[in-house]
């Protein structure tokens, strides 16, 4: 089944377009993500009106491509600048800015990008490893399972959101909120449309998405101070030779890929506490003469392999369940709906092949990342230099021409501009957006599988117990919920007794 | 002049109120008018979003207690932004806002490199010949390639001014 589905899907992928715009991708994902504030949700966001218009598996190409590169990008403002150009990279600059602080930069930026292509390429053998299997299993589940699953997915990512685990769960509360607007899938009622034409199928998740991000985003970055500068950069050159670096460091490599994989899985972990944990990790098993902090290649080989390692994980419960590990999985799976792929088990089974074409061009995306991305490196040193008074509103311009593109609506522009103050204040209160676009995703899975759940009941809400996987499931999200708060109190006593010490 | 962290939560769970309160309203008129609003799991259009709509309602409520009793010198809520600071944010917001409302009524042309010129200015550029190209630049590089490349047509407005490239 499974070499079945790859070979089905080496015929989409095999095209001049799929491999030209998974080329592309990889490249704009590198530009966005070294960028400081964009990075590859960003990436995907805004190319994300112009993907849906393509093929399917060249559209995905382009898209995961862009996730991919934009995952790594961020290591090149780390080590040159050094600010990481997505959170992704923090923990890369530990020991990739004192490497180019030493003169290696160059060095630096080739290890980043040769342990986040063979980190990439680790975490790919278990997406397809995994997710068939997972698929597989979960074609048994009936209604009550992917509802409790949906609940599940939420409250991981909710539970994780650096912020709180309240606001966490209040935001994608909002999202599910957001996802009922429009008709009815079982009455054909219509809920929350104001008698507006417009609003008959809800507002679209690009509208939504792009407004809470990237126009947030853009309102913060004109706080700055330093709109028109130009960063002082040299220009960094690394060599094929690098990937003989990395691989000299081959167990880091491989523990720091295998966290980064298993981080993925996990709906909400992401790659920051891989990269981190696998810094941590590497760190502790280190000998005394590797100084981490001061220029360590094994610290950039850990970071970089989990970060990237962790899309093909997250990957692994986005495509076999539909079920979202972070934000930028849930605009993917928002565009594989709007490309017409549900996924899910029933993706593996009736279109192995768009399945097997992900599965490509996710690998071939961790090859041009090596490729490409060795290559190029200059160009993205380039990109840093561009002073933010310019980018902001190619950003901006971009947002509006790429939505007003889906519906040829100004209405449409007008709910990014919405969704854009709704994100501002959410940020400035300290609120994670990415619960909200998870709930939207999630919103219909949900209210559609409890629905169909109450309706084959004989005992309502019983149905959720009575079924062993859901009944699991359930005790899975209160276990959630319970760890959460109990690691929350935990907290607040700790920094009450250090507040009472400091007195 | 600042505003704390606290009163921006408020703001939060005050529109998060206003949302509430919304569906509630909707599911009293619309929805019941439309006879949605009752009956079982498959015609009852209502209880889902009255379901999270009141767990939305349970959890700002404990979101707003919380905050009452939270202890003031080490938490993230008593932080400070300088209302200094949202000036720059809020013309930008401004700017986009008119542009938008002028892209429906002049079309793409006439109004995007006026918009970027203004959000360059805003961004610390001086108003020059070289903004103002670049402005330009920046605009028919992205409608060419939205045109050309992906068969979008971009707004006209009035006068329908397109570009036959």
């Amino acid at each position: 089944m499974l070499i079945d589905s790859i070979l089905s899907g080496y015929g989409l992928f095999m095209t001049p377009m799929a491999i030209g715009l998974t080329l592309l991708g990889v490249l704009f994902g590198l530009v966005v993500g070294a960028l400081p504030g964009l990075g590859p949700l960003m990436g995907i966001i805004l190319l994300l009106p112009v993907a849906i218009g393509l093929p399917p598996v060249a559209a995905m190409g382009f898209l995961i491509a862009i996730f991919v590169g934009g995952s790594c990008g961020g290591s090149i403002s780390a080590i040159l600048l050094p600010i990481p150009g997505t959170p992704l990279a923090a923990a890369t600059l530990f020991d990739g800015y004192p490497m180019a602080k030493k003169g290696r930069a160059s060095d630096a930026i080739g290890i980043a990008i040769s342990a986040s292509a063979i980190g990439g390429l680790f975490g790919g053998v278990v997406l397809i490893l995994l997710a068939p299997a997972l698929a597989q299993f979960a074609s048994n589940f009936a209604p009550p399972e992917y509802a409790a699953l949906a609940v599940t997915g939420l409250i991981a990512i909710a539970v994780i959101s650096k912020e709180s685990l309240l606001k966490g769960l209040i935001a994608g509360c909002f999202g599910l909120l957001i996802a009922t607007i429009g008709t009815d899938e079982f009455s054909t009622g219509y809920r929350f449309t104001f008698d507006s034409h417009h609003m008959l199928n809800g507002f679209h998740i690009v509208a939504v998405v792009v407004g809470l991000f990237a126009i947030s985003e853009m309102a913060y970055q004109t706080m700055s101070d330093d709109l028109i500068k130009k960063p002082e950069i040299e220009i960094a050159r690394p060599g094929f030779g690098s990937i003989f670096l990395t691989l000299k460091h081959w167990k880091n490599l491989l523990r720091s890929s295998t966290i980064g994989a298993f981080f993925g899985t996990l709906p909400g972990a992401g790659g920051v506490i891989s990269s981190f944990t696998s810094y941590a990790v590497a760190k502790a098993s280190a000998g005394p003469d590797e100084k981490y902090g001061e220029g360590a290649e094994g610290g950039v080989v850990a970071t970089e392999s989990a970060n990237n390692s962790t899309v093909g994980g997250t990957l692994v419960p986005s495509l076999a369940l539909g079920i979202p590990g972070d934000a930028s999985s849930a605009v993917l799976i928002g565009a594989l709906l709007i490309l017409g792929f549900f996924p899910g088990p029933t993706l593996f089974e009736q279109q192995p092949e768009i399945v097997g074409g992900i599965f490509l061009v996710y690998l071939a995306s961790n090859i041009f990342l090596l490729i490409a991305g060795i290559l190029a490196t200059p160009l993205f040193v380039y990109v840093l230099r561009i002073p933010k008074a310019y980018l902001i509103p190619i950003v901006l311009l971009l947002c509006c021409i790429g939505t007003y593109a889906l519906q040829a609506s100004v209405f449409d522009l007008f709910v990014m501009l919405g969704f854009g103050i709704v994100g501002i204040l959410f940020r400035a209160a300290n609120y994670p957006l990415s619960p909200i676009v998870i709930g939207i995703i999630l919103g219909p899975l949900l209210e559609n599988n409890l629905r169909r759940s109450l309706l084959i009941s004989d005992n309502g809400y019983w149905i959720f117990l009575d079924r062993p996987i859901s009944a699991i499931l359930i005790i899975v999200n209160i276990i959630l919920i319970a760890g959460a708060v109990w690691f929350a109190l935990r907290g607040k006593a700790h920094s009450n007794t250090a507040l009472m010490d400091k007195h | 002049m600042t505003i704390r962290k606290k009163y921006l939560n408020w703001l939060v769970i005050l529109f998060l109120s206003v949302v509430i309160a919304v569906v509630f309203q909707q599911i009293f008129t619309s929805m019941t008018e439309q006879g949605i609003a009752s009956g079982g799991p498959y015609d009852n259009a209502a209880a889902y979003p009255r379901l999270i709509a009141i767990l939305i309602g349970v959890l700002i409520a404990l979101q707003f207690v919380l905050s009452q009793f939270r202890s003031t010198e080490n938490d993230s809520d008593e932080l400070v932004v300088n209302i200094a600071d949202l000036r720059r944010p809020a013309i930008l917001l401004s700017i986009f806002a008119v542009y938008l409302t002028l892209l429906g009524i002049l079309g793409y042309h006439l109004t995007t490199t006026p918009m970027i010129v203004s959000v360059m200015v805003l961004c610390g550029m001086r108003f020059s010949l070289t903004t103002v190209g670049a402005a330009l630049v920046i605009s028919f590089v992205l409608a060419y390639a939205f045109e050309v490349y992906l068969k979008v047509v971009l707004p006209g407005g009035i006068f329908s001014l397109n570009i036959p490239w």
